[in-house]
């Protein structure tokens, strides 16, 4: 369980972060932050690995405050994944992968056939282990970050604009491959994006930031779209842009779903779906 | 090399039939100035008697060989030795440089800054000279190699600094995500990598090193320099030996100049390899 208690961030120059942000992410769950750029978000989650030292409140992990902790040990013992995959170009995929078992003195056999393992755990073949990083395609670099992130079999995996940086299809492709280790693994996973498909995608509960790291909304993804908290968080969701406030039209005798501009945007089926 | 012409593709255009023309007739025009020059300075030579073959026969003979080859001996060692100690020095004083201890750093920086902007030749004089004047003297190959290694090391350094300074700085962030000490980093990550980056500057500090090795005639060292102008004195063939001379560095650091751009090509391949394919 991870816990923020009003924290807030004031850089030395005046600037300030975060003002006052408290929030709980219960152990195994999926949480995902989200907001513009300039909401704290990224910020807020560094605080829980100590990149980041709040200036105000603490950050708690199973009661346990982090502030008291040594942020090197801190940072073995969870998971980060970072938007550009943060992989060392002169180590082979598998040496990347198992760099902090390495460090924590496992032996090199071990860590590598542990590292092997998690690579077909992402759904990456064994053999791209003794390959440099930029031998791969950006969806399997983002996988191997997921690989070396939980080589250290972490409870809590941080997660910073993982898919950020690869195309809509290898996007969906990883985040349908995270939905299923989530379900395999059950990690505590703290999730940072700006795009709101992805967070109602992937979060079990979804906090929307308004800058200076003020929640908007929290909830699951449908609280949130069925009853939006203020015209931020609407507009943020895009029902407000009639982007989802979608409606029925009858044409030839079949249920067509059309968008606020009237643009036709699919068929509407019987649930279970039959077609000829 | 391949990244190269689709460069020069993309930011000029081939040029038409005329520019075509006009490049080709200023190449002719260049070309036959640059030979109209050196037949001018063999002209000159010739109506010297430079050119006569008795003065030219000798650098066949085994003794001048010998001569000069003991020569070129001391200054491939000079360089190696002082290569060999000053580029891990200048590596140091690069760390030393970026250290968070203020006091190491300001002596770093000093330290660089008096080397870099100093000639050599006054740190040779303060070896052959100075010093001995109270009573610290050094064999002569010492003489040459201490002032090459205390210049080349603070030039290295800031080799290295730039090296440290170009690696991405998202491989500070990432390796302090996944929990490596300051220390860590640094031996694992950042120097790696940096001096990887750096490798074709420091063969291009081997050429300016082997060239400062000239200096050794100043304190009597066997280097290829002194030994052609020992060989100038005793048989006055000045402008063949100079000549010999010459080749043989152009034709060291040609070399090593090769060497560099072969190991250019190779990370830029790599470095290109790196933007995404597959």
């Amino acid at each position: 369980m991870i816990r923020f208690d009003h924290v807030g961030k004031t850089y030395p120059d005046g600037t300030t972060a975060v003002e006052d942000f408290s929030l709980t992410v219960d152990s195994h769950a999926s949480v995902v932050l989200v907001g513009t750029s300039g909401s704290g978000k990224t910020t807020l989650m560094r605080m829980v690995n100590r990149m980041v030292d709040p200036t105000s409140g603490r950050v708690l992990i199973d009661d346990e405050d982090v502030a008291a902790m040594d942020p090197v040990k801190l940072r073995r013992r969870i998971g980060y994944v970072m938007q550009a995959s943060g992989l060392l170009p002169h180590r082979t995929v598998a040496e990347n992968v198992a760099t902090v078992p390495h460090l924590e003195g496992v032996s090199r056999r071990r860590s590598r056939s542990r590292a092997l393992a998690l690579l077909e755990m992402v759904g990456l073949d064994h053999k791209l282990g003794d390959r440099y990083p930029s031998q791969l395609s950006g969806g399997q670099q983002q996988r191997v970050g997921v690989a070396r992130a939980l080589a250290a079999d972490p409870n809590i995996l941080l997660m910073d604009e993982p898919f950020g940086a690869v195309d809509p299809i290898v996007r969906a492709e990883l985040q349908k491959e995270l939905l299923r280790l989530q379900s395999e693994l059950g990690k505590t996973i703290l999730f940072v994006t700006h795009d709101i498909d992805e967070a109602f995608l992937l979060g079990e509960k979804v906090v929307i930031l308004k800058p200076g790291g003020v929640v908007a909304q929290e909830g699951t993804p449908s609280q949130i779209l069925a009853d939006p908290a203020d015209d931020f968080v609407e507009t943020f969701v895009g029902s407000g842009r009639g982007k989802r406030a979608l409606h029925l039209e009858e044409v030839d005798g079949r249920q067509v779903v059309v968008d606020e501009s009237g643009r036709p945007t699919g068929v509407l089926h019987a649930a279970p779906e039959s077609r000829s | 090399m391949s990244a190269n012409t689709t460069a020069t593709q993309v930011l000029f255009d081939a040029p038409g039939p005329r520019g075509r023309r006009r490049i080709l007739l200023l190449s002719v025009l260049s070309v036959l100035l640059i030979l109209a020059l050196i037949g001018a300075g063999l002209w000159q030579f010739q109506r010297n008697g430079q050119l006569a073959a008795d003065k030219w026969i000798p650098y066949l003979r085994r003794d001048y060989l010998a001569f000069l080859g003991k020569g070129l001996a001391g200054t491939l060692e000079a360089t190696a030795v002082a290569a060999v100690i000053a580029f891990p020095f200048g590596l140091v004083l690069a760390l030393g440089r970026i250290s968070r201890l203020r006091a190491l750093s300001t002596v770093a920086a000093v330290w660089i800054e008096f080397f870099r902007g100093i000639p050599m030749l006054l740190v040779v004089y303060a070896f052959l000279l100075a010093l001995p004047a109270y009573g610290v003297t050094f064999p002569r190959f010492w003489m040459l190699v201490i002032p090459m290694i205390l210049v080349s090391s603070a030039t290295t350094a800031e080799v290295f600094r730039a090296g440290i300074g170009a690696v991405d700085r998202g491989q500070n962030e990432a390796s302090a995500a996944v929990g490596l000490t300051h220390g860590q980093t640094m031996r694992y990550v950042i120097l790696p990598q940096a001096v990887r980056l750096v490798l074709p500057s420091l063969i291009l500090a081997l050429v300016s090193l082997l060239k400062d090795s000239t200096l050794g005639y100043v304190v009597s060292f066997n280097e290829l320099q002194f030994q052609g102008k020992t060989m100038v004195s005793i048989t006055r063939f000045l402008v063949q030996t100079y000549l010999v001379v010459s080749v043989i560095y152009i034709v060291l650091n040609f070399l090593l100049t090769k060497l560099a751009g072969l190991l250019d090509v190779r990370m830029h391949r790599r470095a290109a390899e790196g933007s995404g394919r597959r």
